[in-house]
């Protein structure tokens, strides 16, 4: 193979595409529209599987969440090391809870609710709970004897058959709390949020002040949530707060993900098989099409043997062709790809769990990507090698 | 004048489909002399394309040797058999042939690109065998935007091009009308006359045949002697 192979390889690979541009054309398109049936479907899932993360994350834990060692019930100095680990550059927020549980009563209906003894504007950095006010307000600085609650727990909210009890109250209603201790207060409702995710919707929240009342404990914590920029830089944040003297257990939110891990788990089992039977399905589409556009060309083929053009140029030239239709295919696919997350970034999916924005892993656009240029090329190899060893004869006069 | 260029000796070729075994060939032995203009004729099924693609090395005869030009061609590997195609034979079939995603132009100098040489000269030499056989304002058209006599004269300038040790036709004429054929008869009068090319011809037309220097009949796969 020498320079001028190579160049009567382009050129009879830039003649069959050029003369041939509706074939072109289709035969792209089903490679992008391949492209795009197996990465949208996965990038869809991803997004799922991330968006239920994110719903622990920024409700339950945080991307840390520091918690007292085993012999201990809460954090102690929980101010101090607050304070400290938001003075670590980078840290978006730090947040401490303390984690209780009362029944709240409302008319005739008792149930047991979670509650969350937050500081509001800690918490606004860690959780979203702030921004998912859906109705009435969220909590002030200086909120005594309000509180917000999950949609999951109000009964306008909830589906008729949801076999959950729930309390039915809006904003401006009195609901009572009777914590563990004996100690019964009214609230009033001040708002009413929906993350979306099903570990926070079910929650109180009430100002941490109020746990000091309630409880006559002060300068405690059943747990420090830490916000980072980003995700997978757990580990680096979380020798920076061993660094800065703290003993409790810092756990990084992957290691608290139990059921919501097995969930995603299979989601991606799930992907993996759907991706592999797409794979399979547009592989198939793809030989179909260029196997009839090859067998198409075996009497060319046939031709050009008999004038005397060698074997390694006619392969290479179907070769390169089936380059450019799969990385030209590839490459809509990609671009159309990006186009529909764009579009689905600023309109999400509205899903029960959450909005769910589709996430293309650049691994997964590598792999989809190389799997279909490589289909392309072996759909088009063999045929074409098929036909470059076939007897001239029969190529070109049918037999 | 008188080097024999082609000399095939007791070629033989076996067609097997199956247990169906078909002698298109039985025991041809011909030779050719340089600068010859010869001309197959025969019956329908006699053999004269089977022949013609033994010699054309298009096909590989199942018995039997063939030197062209000295070389033993039979013996050749496929790939130094296409080499010898592409730089010493040269082809005109019946129906034309060209490639239909290349113009006339490129379908003539698709072969000099080939063999390397260099863009000005095979564009200005596919150009000059264009204009030789008429088509010098036809260049840029599509085989499908050519009649069939201008399909059959770009696969005359594409078979010269690289002015070859022998050209090779296979009824040339059988789909033209018969000015067209005239014309191409008279073409190849030409070449063998002005620049001695070496022509192997089958046809069906009487008149045709005998414009060439010598007439092989062949008959059942085998020569027929009884005609002169
Ligand atoms: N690929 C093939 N398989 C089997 N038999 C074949 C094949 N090609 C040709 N034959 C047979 O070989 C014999 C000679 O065929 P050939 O094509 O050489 O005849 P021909 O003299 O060129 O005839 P025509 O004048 O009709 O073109 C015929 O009997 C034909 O049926
Ligand atoms: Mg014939």
């Amino acid at each position: 193979m020498n320079k001028n192979d190579l160049k009567v390889i382009s050129f009879l690979a830039y003649k069959n595409i050029s003369k041939s541009k509706a074939t072109f054309f289709v035969i792209v398109a089903v490679m992008a529209m391949s492209f795009l049936s197996i990465t949208f479907f996965a990038a869809i899932i991803d997004g799922l599987g991330y968006e239920f993360e994110e719903g622990m994350i920024r409700g339950l834990t945080g991307h840390l969440m520091i918690e007292p060692s085993a012999d201990s019930r809460y954090l102690e100095n929980a101010d101090s090391m607050v304070g400290k680990i938001k003075k670590i550059p980078e840290v978006v927020g730090v947040s401490k809870r303390v984690e209780a549980s009362a029944v709240a009563t409302h008319k005739t209906i008792q149930l047991g609710v979670p509650i969350f003894f937050v500081n509001p504007d800690d918490e606004r950095q860690v959780s979203r709970f702030s921004e998912s006010v859906v109705l009435g307000d969220y909590l002030s600085r200086k909120d005594n004897a309000e509180l917000i609650i999950g949609t999951d727990l109000v009964e306008a909210y909830t589906r008729e058959d949801d076999a959950k009890k729930s309390l039915d109250v809006t904003v401006g209603d009195t609901i009572q709390l009777s914590f563990s201790n004996g100690m019964v207060k009214e609230y009033k409702i001040k708002g009413i949020f929906k993350t979306g995710s099903q570990f926070s919707d079910n929650n109180i929240l009430i100002n941490y002040d109020d746990y000091e009342d309630i409880f006559h404990e002060s300068d405690v914590a059943s747990a420090i949530l830490v916000a980072l920029p980003s995700r997978g830089r757990e580990e680096e944040f979380t020798r920076k707060i061993i660094d800065l003297g703290v003993t409790d257990q810092i756990n990084p939110w992957q290691s608290k993900m139990g059921k919501v891990k097995q969930f995603i788990g299979s989601l991606q089992i799930t992907n993996t098989i759907t991706g592999v039977v797409g794979l399979f399905t547009a592989f198939a589409t793809i030989y179909i099409i260029i196997f009839i556009n090859v067998t198409n060309k075996r009497k060319q083929i046939g031709i050009l043997k008999a004038v005397g053009i060698k074997k390694e140029i006619i392969l290479g030239s179907y070769v390169l062709q089936s380059l450019i239709y799969g990385v030209a295919g590839v490459v809509i696919g990609i671009i159309a790809m990006q186009g529909l997350i764009a579009l689905l970034t600023v309109y999400p999916l509205s899903m029960p769990i959450g909005n769910v924005v589709p996430i293309l892993t650049t691994n997964r656009l590598v792999t989809t990507a190389i799997t279909l240029i490589l289909a392309s090329i072996v759909a088009w190899f063999f045929p074409s090698k098929k036909a470059a060893n076939d007897n001239i004869l029969e190529a070109i006069f049918g037999g | 004048m008188n080097k024999v260029i082609i000399s095939a000796k007791k070629v033989e070729r076996i067609y097997s489909n199956g247990i169906v075994r078909t002698y298109a060939l039985k025991d041809v032995s011909v030779d050719i002399q340089q600068g010859e203009f010869v001309a197959i004729m025969g019956p329908s099924g006699s053999g004269k394309s089977t022949l013609l693609h033994q010699l054309g090395l298009l096909d590989n005869p199942t018995n039997g040797s063939i030197l062209i030009d000295g070389e033993d061609v039979v013996q050749l590997s496929d790939d130094t058999r296409t080499r010898f195609r592409l730089e010493k034979l040269g082809y005109v079939f019946q129906s034309y042939n060209l490639i239909p995603e290349l113009t006339a132009l490129e379908n003539v100098y698709i072969t000099p690109m080939a063999r390397g040489m260099p863009e000005e000269e095979y564009t200005a030499k596919a150009k000059e065998m264009l204009t030789k056989v008429g088509l010098g304002d036809r260049m840029d058209h599509y085989p499908s935007e050519l009649s069939g006599g201008q399909q059959q004269r770009v696969s005359i300038a594409r078979a010269l091009v690289n002015k070859p040790k022998i050209l090779f036709a296979d009824e040339p004429t059988a789909n033209l009308d018969s000015d067209s054929s005239a014309d191409t008869i008279r073409l190849f009068r030409q070449l063998n006359k002005e620049i001695g090319q070496t022509i192997v011809m089958v046809t069906h037309e009487e008149n045709e045949g005998k414009q060439a220097d010598r007439i092989i009949w062949i008959k059942d796969g085998i020569i027929d002697k009884a005609k002169k």
